[in-house]
């Protein structure tokens, strides 16, 4: 990938859209670098409705160098936080519907033609989510205190590896048994939790998702998550949301994380 | 308000404080409206490439101190080992259909 100076790429220019909004106050994004350094982010109006926007190379977008991009860690977490801080920024003045990574069209005329078609859409999100915010709830199982069977008992067998203790077969299959069966109790108790939970907090909110379970920390102490989900929870009701946690804490020992609030990325898309 | 300065905000970004990358990229990368953009990015190839990255981005920093790199050669992850295991596969191929031609000639020969 060469270097090529903003003038002489000109023509290669392409407009990223970030979210939609009512009426942003643009104070609110103007000191925020966006995805391509150097540019300012401006407002592109369609309609009644509001775009965040950036001009931003067409050679940084293009389905090669992305995939490139988005396969580097720490230029994926610039990218990815830059356009999030932005819808976030963009959500603080206004009720904002986010548009996922990498809406880029050929220009202005284009984005606003395709933005108009699709007012519709805006317009039934922003009415779904005026006033509400999304909640993260992660919960994990406790730390498993489950031993692996030892292939033999610890007494000194290895010594007379001739002459093994009668029955030391049989003892260890035993074990071996215990261990599966207390596994899979500990299955069904996490999942039991996570319903409980699950259950529990979408009594309270206006909509819930489940995402997909993070994988357990290499090495990790044993964390297991059971249960990653998301739920769309009325503003008016955030403490609510919050002292529920700190309960289902108390009644079932379990560690849950929450996040929030966050602009309600799950909740725009028709579910 | 200088437009250049990329200094923190002065606005405080609203949203959760010190969130992790993962709980970003689940929310960044396939929520939100979804609309026809003109410049189209291959969205299958991203999701796999998400569904890998959020397996990485968990894992990340217990399978750095570790020394497990497996990333930088998933196909998946790297477009370098992606491109060099097609190019791999490629010549392989070319290799069998060469030697199952060269078999097929020598059969009609032998007829």
């Amino acid at each position: 990938m060469t270097e090529r100076g903003l003038e002489q790429d000109a023509g290669g220019s392409a407009l990223y859209v970030f979210a939609v909004c009512n009426a942003p106050d643009p104070a609110v994004f103007a000191r925020l670098p966006g995805v391509a350094a150097g540019v300012p982010l401006r407002r592109l109006r369609f309609g009644e409705l509001t775009a965040i926007v950036q001009t931003v190379r067409a050679a940084d977008f293009t389905d090669e160098v992305l995939q490139i991009r988005m396969s580097d860690r720490d230029e994926l977490e610039r990218y990815a936080r830059a356009h999030h801080d932005v819808v976030s920024a963009a959500a603080w003045s206004c009720p904002t519907v986010p548009l996922p990574l990498a809406t880029l069209y050929h220009g202005e005329e284009r984005a606003r033609q395709a933005l108009l078609e699709e007012t519709g859409r805006f317009v039934a999100a922003l009415r779904r989510t005026a006033g509400h915010s999304e909640w993260g709830v992660k919960v994990y199982a406790a730390e498993s205190r489950v031993p692996e069977p030892s292939p033999e008992p610890p007494s000194g067998t290895q010594a007379v590896r001739s002459r093994p203790a009668p029955g030391a077969g049989l003892a260890y299959l035993e074990r071996k048994r215990g261990v599966q069966a207390q596994r899979e109790r500990r299955h069904e108790d996490a999942l039991q939790l996570a319903e409980t939970v699950d259950a529990a907090f979408q009594n309270l909110a206006a909509a819930g998702r489940r995402l997909r379970l993070h994988a357990p920390e290499r090495g990790g102490k044993g964390h297991v998550q059971v249960l990653n989900a998301t739920y769309l929870v009325a503003d008016r009701r955030a403490t609510e949301f919050e002292a529920l946690a700190r309960r289902l804490r108390d009644a079932t020992g379990a560690r849950i994380d929450m996040s929030g609030p966050w602009v309600p990325y799950s909740f725009v898309g028709e579910v | 308000m200088t437009e250049l300065d990329l200094g923190q905000d002065t606005y405080p970004i609203p949203g959760p404080q010190n969130t992790n990358l993962a709980d970003i990229l689940e929310r960044v990368l396939d929520k939100g409206i979804v609309i026809a953009g003109d410049i189209k990015i291959d969205l299958l190839d991203i999701e796999l490439l998400t569904i890998r990255l959020r397996l990485f981005v968990a894992s990340v920093d217990t399978a750095k101190k570790a020394g497990i790199d497996w990333w930088e050669t998933d196909p998946a992850l790297s477009s370098r080992a992606a491109r060099n295991s097609l190019q791999d596969e490629n010549r392989e191929l070319r290799e069998r259909i060469d030697a199952l031609e060269s078999k097929t000639d020598q059969m009609s020969d032998d007829r």
